[in-house]
């Protein structure tokens, strides 16, 4: 029941957000109620990790290890993003415009659920839907700001990726085709997984490109991957650290899914293409991050980069690397959406995105250095943090299984990715200051998002509770087919 | 399942496929947003018109439900919500900004129907579906010629249409390979394009209140310099 | 095989005796279309007879092109008269020497003169004409060929008389995408090729934006007649074509009887007039398009007539 729970709970907070005498409270309403689903949330992990899979209404809701850690994810960020925004939004919005911000609200709460819905959903034509939502209730969110730059970002990001999911709706109709050219008659994974080694090859292989491209659009592979910086430059902090942090790995849930069923068939092979996208978008990825003028551009590249080291470690295969891939989703989700607080925190501070344009943030703002210098460690792999303990186990099952040109050139990139970052941090933080800065105060849910969200970061790379182990194993497991 | 009126419905709905696609190639080479939206209307028409055929055909309801479905969604609804949204910009009498001239479009298109063709006969070679050979490639020609369009367009108007347009291929292509498929998939994929619409509507307004213009293929400040 | 002979040139005369009364029924409806009252049906008529009866004209400085012109541009749809199915159903005596390409290249060929005429007199307006026309026709050639591909795909075979038959033996063929589209790719070329409105206008009296007219403009009396008739068979020749061996071969004559073909010239006509109130529909509800749109409207037939090719050939 929590599962339903789950869903219903954001619906009605964002109607609540947009009643009009709940002007002063549709902020802390949110934050209640992502609180209430991050618990639920986890529950449903918890469970998953005892019985193998979660089923409610009927059979239209169903979690296994891999929906129940993404389910958990985010839970998480939009519980922290849910904070975040409660102080950042009243400055971004204007003290005045409050009728904004309970629009805010009310997509945010959607956009929230749309989330949710893509791992729980059973049917994969439903789970399409909650996909293609997302995309649409965002549309706005990334907008939020008015200004031509954020229209045009959400612009592109709207007719890419609904181009993309167009795409992919037309991968699984011949997927639904496949399935019942085999005789097997629900259209969930565990019965494409079922249905699969029946299914003639000459559909499941366009099929899989189809959505392999379709969705890797909205994921942000290279070369379809365009909009996302500008997307995930544009939006408001919050929103960015949901749809970098949480919504690039939900589609990339569903691309992961596809492992398994086309797995079952012996004459195709998904390897080579998930290793080929990945090693491109990871090569691009570090190759633009050089080059980047715009510190939260920066970090929108770093999830092109992270989502193409998934992506590897999906197509490595075993195990151990399906385990790697698991723990960087979680590592990615929890780092990246702390690395846009703390950016969004800095562009609060100084009013501005421009690398060049920051110089000595130790000095004005030490708390926001901490954090922006601490993210930035966390999110290209720097040890304690979850992101290297992920790395390394994709590294060593890439190099136990001998495939070593591949660990070497994901390797090398990494390596890249991790010296460009700091170079840009390090200028940022503690270089000289141009003159005086008219530095405005961080607001106190900004600096608590930071606190709260810095919690997860720090702890999982040093120690992984039990149950959250078991969370990754069985994610691993389900993406192993 | 062979009704005795198979080859008359057969021809009938090959013909309802040649006109679809000749109003996709429309929708990626008028000048005017009007002719666009009339073309794409025209499209979703003969979209259900297929699924009524091959409901005929193949004795299914659910086929009945999508022509239902396309008609109220596809050629009232979506009209009516772009009417509303961005008036100005569907009546106003001037040419398209394009990437390309019409001469190239038009050859470009050509082209992309013959890849669709190309692609589709393996599948087809897999599974025996009489009416998948027809609708498999057509729609999937439609589906190219959707994103030729999105490509090609510099504006906001056309390239929703662009895109619908799109949808339109993939839905063709779909009535044919997945006749049965759930309903409630078909209610969900029919409320999503009209969102799509209205939330892409609406951004080309604020767009249009914002910058002046709705030539989004213009706007470039945000790139890699 | 007398009466083959027969029907054929009774075929010729059908072409050559109706051709002005088909033109003078266009101008006629289009006219009428508009709320005007417009000329008589058999103004054409009057016209030829008037300038058959006039003096001729001819330029000192033109060479005997401009004077044969007139006489090769008004036996080339009369030679086609002999090729294609205008009466009956089954082949006549001169149906195997030619196909619808040679039929092409026949009428290619008094255009051609009529091109060169236009060159040949120091008439500033004739070249020009002539060069646009060359233009439209370069245009139309690839469509044209590509339309005669498919008829040869559909039909394996171009000569007309086997065509014919395809379309309508069981009535599913009718529906047929290839077919609808090379429908739609014919007629726009009728309309390119006749200069009808959409790419020229054929009732315009201003030379500067003449295209097919102002190759004539240097012809007076029997020259002038000759050009004018020439071009009405032309469109009749074309319209045959269209509407005998692409659409229907409905209203032909199927047995060998003389009465029988004869009651075939009604019906022709009646069908004739059917298509050219489509025509003359289509003429009044565009605007003609300007110069370098041709390009436009010609390469949409060609993508049309390539959708039929690439339909027929996927065997749908």
């Amino acid at each position: 029941m929590e599962l339903a729970a789950i869903l219903l709970i954001p619906a009605l907070a964002s109607g609540f957000a947009l009643l009009p005498t709940n002007r002063h409270f549709a902020a802390p309403m949110t934050v209640a109620a992502t609180v209430v689903v991050f618990i639920l949330a986890s529950a449903v992990a918890v469970r998953t990790t005892h019985t193998g899979r979660v089923d409610a209404l009927g059979q239209w809701l169903t979690c296994d290890g891999l929906g129940a850690l993404i389910l958990a994810l985010v839970a998480l960020v939009a519980m922290t993003a849910a904070l975040f925004s409660w102080g950042y939004i009243r400055i971004r919005a204007g003290h005045s415009e409050r009728r904004k911000e309970q629009h805010y609200y009310a997509l945010y709460n959607l956009f929230v659920m749309s989330l949710l819905a893509v791992p729980i959903l059973a049917n994969v034509a439903l789970m399409w839907v909650a996909i293609e939502l997302t995309t649409l209730l965002s549309a706005f969110l990334v907008g939020f700001e008015d200004t031509p730059e954020a229209l045009e970002a959400a612009w592109k990001y709207v007719v890419l990726t609904t181009l993309g999911a167009v795409l992919a709706l037309l991968g699984f109709l011949i997927l639904y085709w496949g399935s019942q050219v085999a005789g097997y008659a629900p259209f969930t994974w565990a019965g494409l997984v079922e249905a699969a080694p029946r299914m003639p090859p000459a559909l499941l292989w366009p099929a899989f490109l189809l959505i392999l491209v379709g969705f890797g659009t909205k994921v942000g592979l290279v070369p379809m991957h365009t909009w996302l910086p500008d997307a995930h430059s544009q939006a408001p902090a919050s929103i960015c650290a949901l749809l970098s942090g949480v919504e690039t790995t939900t589609v990339l849930y569903v691309i992961l899914r596809l492992f398994p069923v086309v797995g079952g068939t012996p004459s195709l092979d998904a390897r080579p293409w998930f290793v080929g996208f990945g090693l491109l978008s990871v090569a691009i990825a570090t190759l633009l991050l050089i080059y980047v003028r715009d510190f939260k551009r920066m970090f929108a590249f770093s999830t092109v980069e992270h989502m193409g080291i998934i992506l590897v470690a999906a197509g490595l295969g075993g195990a151990e690397a399906h385990l790697g891939a698991a723990y960087q989703m979680a590592g990615h989700a929890i780092a990246k959406s702390f690395c846009f607080f703390a950016a969004g925190a800095v562009a609060t501070v100084f009013g501005t995105q421009e690398i060049a344009a920051i110089r000595g943030l130790v000095r004005f703002a030490p708390l926001t250095a901490v954090a922006l210098t601490a993210g930035a460690f966390a999110i290209t792999g720097a040890p304690p943090f979850a992101v290297f303990i992920s790395e390394f186990l994709i590294f060593k099952a890439g190099i136990a299984s001998g495939q070593y040109l591949t660990i070497a050139l994901l390797a090398t990139f990494v390596v890249i990715a991790f010296c460009a970052v700091m170079f840009h941090i390090n200028r940022m933080t503690f270089s000289t200051p141009l003159g005086s800065v008219p530095a405005t105060a961080l607001p106190l849910s900004c600096s608590a998002t930071l606190a709260v969200a810095a919690i997860p970061l720090v702890v999982i790379g040093i120690y992984v509770p039990p149950a959250l182990q078991d969370l990754l194993h069985a994610a691993a497991t389900a993406m192993g087919g | 399942m062979h009704s005795p009126h198979f080859s008359v419905i057969f021809s009938l709905d090959a013909l309802t496929g040649a006109l679809f696609l000749l109003t996709a190639i429309g929708v990626v080479a008028t000048r005017q947003v009007l002719a666009s939206l009339q073309l794409f209307i025209a499209q979703s028409l003969l979209l259900s018109l297929s699924a009524l055929l091959l409901g005929i055909a193949l004795g299914s309801p659910h086929l009945f439900a999508v022509a239902g479905i396309t008609i109220a969604t596809k050629t009232v609804l979506i009209p009516w919500l772009l009417r509303h949204t961005v008036s100005v910009e569907v009546y106003r009498t001037r040419e398209i900004d394009r990437v390309l001239n019409i001469p190239s479009s038009l050859l470009i298109a050509a082209f992309l129907v013959v890849i669709a063709y190309a692609i589709a006969n393996p599948l087809l070679g897999a599974v025996d579906l009489p009416f998948a050979r027809i609708n498999l490639p057509l729609g999937l020609a439609a589906m190219f010629l959707g994103v030729f369009t999105v490509v090609a367009r510099r504006e906001a108007v056309p390239q929703l249409l662009g895109l619908l347009a799109l949808e339109n291929g993939v839905f063709f292509a779909g009535v044919a390979i997945v006749p049965e498929l759930p309903v409630i998939a078909e209610l969900a994929a029919a409320v999503d394009v009209p969102v799509v619409a209205l939330v892409v509507g609406l951004l080309t307004r604020q767009i249009h209140k914002r910058i002046g213009s709705t030539s989004v293929g213009r706007l470039a400040a945000l790139r890699e310099r | 095989m007398a009466e083959r002979i027969l029907y054929n040139l009774l075929q010729v005369f059908v072409v050559v005796a109706f051709a002005p009364l088909v033109e003078g029924v266009t101008s006629r409806l289009k006219e009428n279309l508009q709320s005007k009252r417009g000329p008589s049906i058999v103004q054409p008529y009057r016209d030829l007879w008037k300038l058959l009866h006039k003096d001729e004209i001819v330029s000192e400085h033109s060479s005997w092109i401009f004077r044969a012109a007139p006489y090769v541009a008004f036996t080339a749809p009369v030679f086609v008269a002999l090729l294609i199915p205008v009466l009956t159903q089954y082949p006549l005596f001169f149906a195997f020497m030619g196909d619808m390409l040679g039929g092409g290249f026949i009428l290619a060929l008094g255009g051609f003169f009529a091109t060169l005429a236009a060159v040949d007199t120091a008439n500033p307006y004739g070249p020009m004409g002539a060069s646009r026309t060359r233009m439209v026709g370069f245009l139309a050639e690839p469509v044209f060929i590509v339309v005669f591909l498919t008829v040869s795909f559909v039909a394996g075979s171009t000569i007309p008389y086997i065509v014919q038959l395809r379309w309508v033996s069981p009535i599913a063929n009718f529906f047929e995408p290839s077919h609808v589209l090379l429908l739609i790719a014919f007629l726009m070329l009728i309309l390119a090729e006749d200069g009808r409105i959409p790419v020229d206008s054929p009732s315009g009296l201003f030379e500067l934006a003449m295209i097919d007219r102002s190759k004539s403009l240097e012809y007076s009396g029997r020259g002038a007649a000759l050009m004018k008739w020439a071009g009405a068979m032309k469109f009749l020749v074309l319209i045959c074509i269209f509407l005998n061996v692409l659409v229907t071969p409905w209203g032909l004559a199927h047995g060998m009887g003389l009465a029988e073909v004869l009651l075939a010239i009604p019906m022709v006509l009646l069908k004739i007039f059917g298509f050219v109130l489509v025509l003359v529909y289509i003429e009044s509800s565009l605007a003609k398009l300007r110069l370098f749109r041709i390009t436009e409207f010609l390469g949409a037939a060609f993508v049309i007539s390539v959708v039929a090719m690439i339909t027929r050939l996927s065997e749908i």
